[in-house]
């Protein structure tokens, strides 16, 4: 029963995605976002009753491998097509299929009218089912094939409009970041079967642990896993593809660049724990490279003026978070961020569809402003999505982020600078969260709001959009309210037996974390409101930070030069210096050649029988005398 | 009794084959060129036969009958050629059938 509905989870959107692709017009462009929305759906229904199915066992018993058949083998390794159903993977099951078919009912909406549809509806399908492949898959190849399906499918959203260049440009560059990571990450997968025979999870990590703590093995195994986390998660230093990947479709944005994909890497983290304790550099690396960028991203929000790309930038902080979490060892903690990020950041994205929608597609916060008026639902939500991602009780955020702050305290020395960098990130949270809210939507409506804004009476959108806003709105709220740290603790409870965690924050630990937190997120709120609403001050004229900002502290011209520059010289190099004269002249010359001797030979050929006789006469003349004279 | 000697069968090989070189080089018409082959083939024949005889084996007598049954199936392919081309009023002259030249 578990197992079944494990596999219709798994396959019911691949169905979907071969249906649209394969009907082409016989479905109509409804039909077909119908048919993704339902099959997400299905996905849903069936995530759920596996759930149950686990609810009603012993907490130590859940854990179901099933096997449809060897997939792969060679000599003494083999490995299933399997799919694994244990408290953590239904987790992911549930966020990603819940979450997924919400955003695909939203894009019925959204994507109305649109040429390519199904096209869309098709992608999105072959989405869920990769991201449903990566939490499902019972080894780490199948978790990697399912890596790197999600790559390939968030490479055909982000690219979704082929005439745009900027969507192309987009779209290249995270496939090669992703890439980059996959490469990693399948180095780290050679080690590992080298040295313990297998990729099932159980086997596996069971017999890593005969290698020695911080093993060179392990530390390299957990670099390339690490390193596959940071690409697809796009934390610190591979994280410049995520804003410009902001060229996808919102509900795209929303769904793979906010809620699921991005957060494979502390699934991925969480999954692997047993390979990362035994490699606590590499973990104590995952959780500085996450409270590096939530600072570094929140700076960057700071200054940003497309709206979607201040909460890319937002994401990135956020996932910085789940590092934090994930490294420190306190899995659930991580997990259930993930959870309630999931929620508010798909809220704040659709939210800001609507708003990108009925401004006939503009996103510069800067021609906004005044919304509140025209869109008060939308307001409503949105500051529904803010408060939750700032953190305010009694809003998800506050329960899960303040728990990654608190494990941070129990973690010594290391802990108190990661704990002050979680710090300084609610501050700057607070502080571009609101700011972006009060330009959008605070103030009176600019001239470019009154021009576009389509006076829909009391309607902000189509219903399939407003009605999934306001359901994420609600889950956004009371999303939260399933673990207050301390007190009443399902999520941990329910993931104990998979990932236990390694540090228990202590309760004193927990009040300071969440008072300071809040009170510095509602000042970087306030400063915000005392810049942008109130205009009672003025940004500060710091041109050369502002530039920095801007410039997002030169990460792309960093790896221009390092890595693009010297490679295009050297490709150019080769290209005149060897290629031309030896690959290309060599071919050139022997045609030229070959030319020119039946040019030669061809003025032979003169047509006339006689000479050609005389010729054959003389030469048997000349024979014959050889032979004759030799003899 | 015995015949001339086998010197005296090579001569007349000999120079039927000249013959039929000098014809090949010399003449223009096709038909002439084709008839010299034909003398050449001939010359080429008799050699093998009394070298036949000479030895007291069959070979080159067998070599002749093939060659004759060549020659036969040359005749008929020129001989079509050359009808082709005065039915097509081309001028029979092989210094002007030059249309091959490279």
């Amino acid at each position: 029963m578990i197992t079944t509905s494990a596999w219709v989870c798994l396959l019911s959107p691949l169905v979907a995605c071969l249906a649209i692709a394969l009907a082409g017009n016989r479905i109509s462009r409804r039909g077909s976002g119908y048919l993704a929305t339902g099959a997400v759906a299905l996905s849903f229904a069936a995530a759920v009753v596996a759930f149950v199915g686990l609810l009603g066992e012993q907490p130590d018993e859940r854990s179901h491998l099933s096997t449809a058949w060897t997939w792969l083998g060679g000599g003494s390794y083999h490995s299933g097509l399997s799919v694994l159903v244990d408290p953590l993977s239904v987790f992911m099951m549930l966020v990603v299929s819940g979450v997924g078919s919400l955003i695909v009912a939203y894009s019925l909406g959204y994507m109305d009218g649109d040429d390519e549809e199904r096209r869309f509806f098709a992608y999105m399908a072959l989405f869920v089912f990769s991201m449903l492949l990566l939490v499902q898959g019972g080894n780490l190849l199948l978790l990697l094939a399912g890596w790197g399906m999600v790559g390939l499918s968030s490479y055909l959203l982000i690219g979704f409009n082929q005439r745009r260049p900027q969507a192309i440009a987009a779209a290249k560059k995270a496939f090669v970041m992703n890439a980059f990571g996959d490469a990693t990450m399948v180095l780290a997968l050679f080690l590992l079967v080298q040295h313990t025979g297998t990729l099932d999870f159980a086997a596996t990590f069971e017999r890593a642990q005969g290698l020695a703590s911080n093993h060179w093995v392990v530390n390299l195994v957990a670099l390339g896993l690490l390193g596959g986390a940071v690409a697809k998660s796009a934390q610190l230093p591979l994280q410049t593809w995520l804003p410009d990947a902001m060229e996808g479709p919102t509900p795209v944005s929303a769904l793979i660049h906010a809620a699921t994909m991005v957060t494979a890497g502390v699934y991925l983290i969480v999954r692997a724990h047993p390979l990362f304790e035994l490699a606590p550099t590499v973990e104590d690396l995952a959780a500085g490279l996450g409270a590096a960028t939530i600072l570094l991203a929140g700076l960057i929000a700071l200054v940003q003026t497309d709206v979607k790309r201040v909460i890319a930038y937002s994401t990135m902080s956020q996932i910085g978070y789940m590092f934090l979490g994930a490294g420190l060892g306190s899995y659930a903690n991580g997990m259930f961020h993930l959870l309630t990020h999931a929620f508010f950041k798909a809220l704040l994205f659709l939210a800001a569809g609507l708003v990108i929608h009925a401004l006939a597609g503009e996103q510069d916060m800067r021609r906004m402003g005044g919304l509140r008026r025209l869109m008060p639902r939308t307001w409503l939500a949105f500051l529904v999505g803010a408060l939750a991602l700032v953190g305010v009780p009694p809003f998800s955020g506050f329960f899960s982020k303040d728990s990654i702050l608190a494990a941070a305290l129990d973690h010594g020395t290391y802990g108190y600078v990661l704990w002050a960098a979680g710090l300084g990130g609610a501050l700057l949270t607070g502080l571009y969260t609101f700011r972006m809210l009060f330009l959008v939507f605070g103030g009176e409506p600019s001239p470019f709001v009154r021009e576009h804004h389509h006076a829909h009476e009391g309607k902000e959108g189509p219903l399939s959009m407003t009605a999934t806003v306001a359901v994420l709105a609600v889950l956004a709220t009371v999303g939260g309210w399933i673990q207050l740290a301390g007190v009443w603790t399902p999520v941990s409870d329910w993931l104990f037996p998979v990932a236990e965690p390694l540090v228990e924050a202590t309760g004193r630990q927990e009040a300071i974390s969440s008072v300071l937190a809040v009170g510095l997120g509602l000042l970087g709120a306030a400063i915000a409101w005392w810049i942008y609403a109130a205009r009672r001050g003025r940004v500060p004229r710091l041109r050369a930070v502002r530039t920095l900002l801007e410039r997002k502290f030169y990460f792309d011209e960093a790896y221009d030069l390092v890595f693009y520059w010297p490679a295009a010289a050297i490709s150019r190099a080769w290209g005149s210096l060897v290629e031309g004269p030896l690959v290309g002249g060599a071919g050139a010359g022997l045609g030229q050649a070959t030319r020119g001797a039946g040019r030669l030979t061809a003025r032979a050929q003169t047509g006339l029988l006689r000479s050609y006789a005389l010729a054959i006469a003389a030469s048997l003349a000349v024979l014959a005398v050889v032979f004759i004279s030799v003899r | 009794m015995p015949g001339p000697t086998v010197t005296w069968y090579l001569a007349v090989s000999v120079v039927l084959f000249a013959t039929g070189v000098l014809g090949v080089l010399l003449r223009r018409s096709p038909l002439i060129v084709l008839l010299s082959l034909e003398i050449m083939l001939n010359g080429a024949n008799l050699a093998l036969i009394a070298f036949s005889r000479y030895q007291g084996r069959g070979d080159g007598q067998i070599f002749a009958l093939s060659v004759m049954a060549v020659a036969a199936s040359e005749v008929v392919v020129g001989l079509g050629l050359i009808v082709a081309l005065a039915r097509r009023k081309v001028a029979l002259d092989v210094d002007k059938l030059t249309t091959l030249r490279g």
